[in-house]
């Protein structure tokens, strides 16, 4: 179970919707910082995923390593929030 | 697993699209049990698309998001699940299709494929080396991102202009790239004019994009050609979206047995019937689609009623001895 769960998103993205609904499925809580209405945090997610892109999930593991998955990835989201 | 001890379901459809939500609506409304997979984005590519203006019923239009998320509620009041995950295979069992996915292996009385396509890549340098770092095919996902900035939009349909108007709330600029001429609707093609007329937009017509050029790990321009002078040209840019047509989803039907034309998309008989009996496909996947929402949710209601009828042993015949593959294109 991670320790805490951070999706970067803008309004419009239907992928940040896909991430959202998964980790609802899943009993995840997650902190979401929308870009449209934090445009100063682009920065801070664009340094976290080195990516020009949303949906940015960063997973806080139990040991404090964190994990960053770029985009709506089932393969690499399942995985990181199990 | 033993084929016998696998779970049965009546009704999987590999997809959760228009075409896919539209059949769930109506076999669920049937009573028949109907399980969905997506391994993408409910809603399909009406999903990302910021604006549809030509689904009947919407006189202002509406948002692709929003559409998806009432398709998707409607088809689950009547009972519908989408699991979130994919089908890798389909295999034929006789009266049941036996089924590989993420969850597992299953087996279902009638199928539909209804995977839609997806955005072709140009293939050119530099497009994957800085992919999500400057070259986008999702406008209403990463277009927040240029705010004030300047833009490629490489494309001339319907996609390539609507996403281009959307993208003029960000960007300072936007060139547009078009290989030959626009093939967008009159009603974008007129709104493409306003944007131009406004200075938001520059149009460039018979112009082929050939490279996308970084510096210090970001994109900096793109080069093309001018078709006609067969100059060299340039833009400098800060980031690019590529709308130049789709590509069909079907690699989980390869070597299924079930035929495809020459691109990949699914081709069916007039119920909509696959050359596997009991598949069937709708939607952007079909061989000879308009890959229109409007035509997909069609599709998808008469695969549905069409495999009402096949499950109840009641598919009439079909009415041409063997399918017949159609071009396809799509702005």
């Amino acid at each position: 179970m991670p320790k805490k769960i951070t999706v970067f998103t803008t309004s419009s993205c239907a992928y940040c919707v896909m991430v959202k609904r998964y980790l609802g499925s899943k009993g995840r809580d997650y902190e979401e910082i929308n870009l449209d209405e934090h445009p100063e945090r682009q920065a801070e997610a664009l340094k976290i995923s080195g990516a020009l892109t949303v949906p940015v999930t960063v997973v806080t593991k139990q040991d404090n390593t964190q994990e960053v998955v770029i985009g709506y990835n089932l393969t690499k989201l399942a995985p990181a929030v199990a | 697993m033993k084929p016998d001890t696998l779970p049965k379901h009546q009704v999987v459809m590999v997809g959760a699209g228009p075409a896919a939500l539209s059949a769930a609506i109506y076999t669920t409304r049937e009573d028949l049990e109907t399980l969905l997979f997506e391994k993408s984005v409910i809603g399909g590519l009406a999903a990302v698309t910021d604006k549809i203006d030509n689904y009947p019923g919407f006189p202002d239009g509406i948002e692709g998001l929003t559409l998806s998320e009432k398709l998707h509620k409607q088809a689950e009041r009547f009972g519908a699940v989408v699991e979130l995950g994919e089908v890798t295979k389909i295999h034929d069992e006789g009266e049941y299709k036996r089924l590989e996915t993420s969850s597992g292996e299953m087996l279902a009385r009638a199928v539909l494929v209804a995977t839609g396509s997806d955005y072709k890549k140009l293939g050119i340098p530099g497009e994957m080396e800085y992919y999500a770092r400057g070259v986008h095919y999702c406008a209403t996902c990463d277009g927040a991102f240029y705010r004030a900035k300047k833009l490629v939009v490489v494309g001339g349909g319907n996609s390539a202009v609507q996403e281009s108007l959307f993208l003029t709330r960000f960007a300072s600029h936007i060139d547009l790239l078009v290989r030959s001429s626009i093939r967008a609707s009159e009603v974008l093609q007129h709104e493409l004019a306003v944007a131009v007329k406004a200075g938001k937009i520059s149009v460039h017509l018979q112009t082929t994009t050939d490279e996308i050029v970084g510096e210090n790990n970001k994109v900096s321009k793109v080069l093309g050609t001018d078709v006609a002078s067969g100059k060299k040209v340039e833009f400098p840019v800060d980031g690019v979206f590529i709308f130049i047509g789709l590509m069909p989803n079907s690699d989980c039907l390869r070597n299924s047995g079930i035929e495809l034309d020459p691109i990949g998309f699914v081709i069916t008989d007039l119920h909509l019937q696959t050359s596997m009996k009991g598949v069937f496909a709708a939607g952007d996947i079909r061989s000879g689609a308009t890959m229109q929402i409007a035509s997909a949710v069609g599709e998808g209601s008469t695969a549905a009623l069409n495999i009402r009828r096949y499950l109840e042993g009641k598919l009439e015949p079909q009415l041409i001895s063997k399918p017949v593959a159609t071009a396809v294109t799509r702005s």
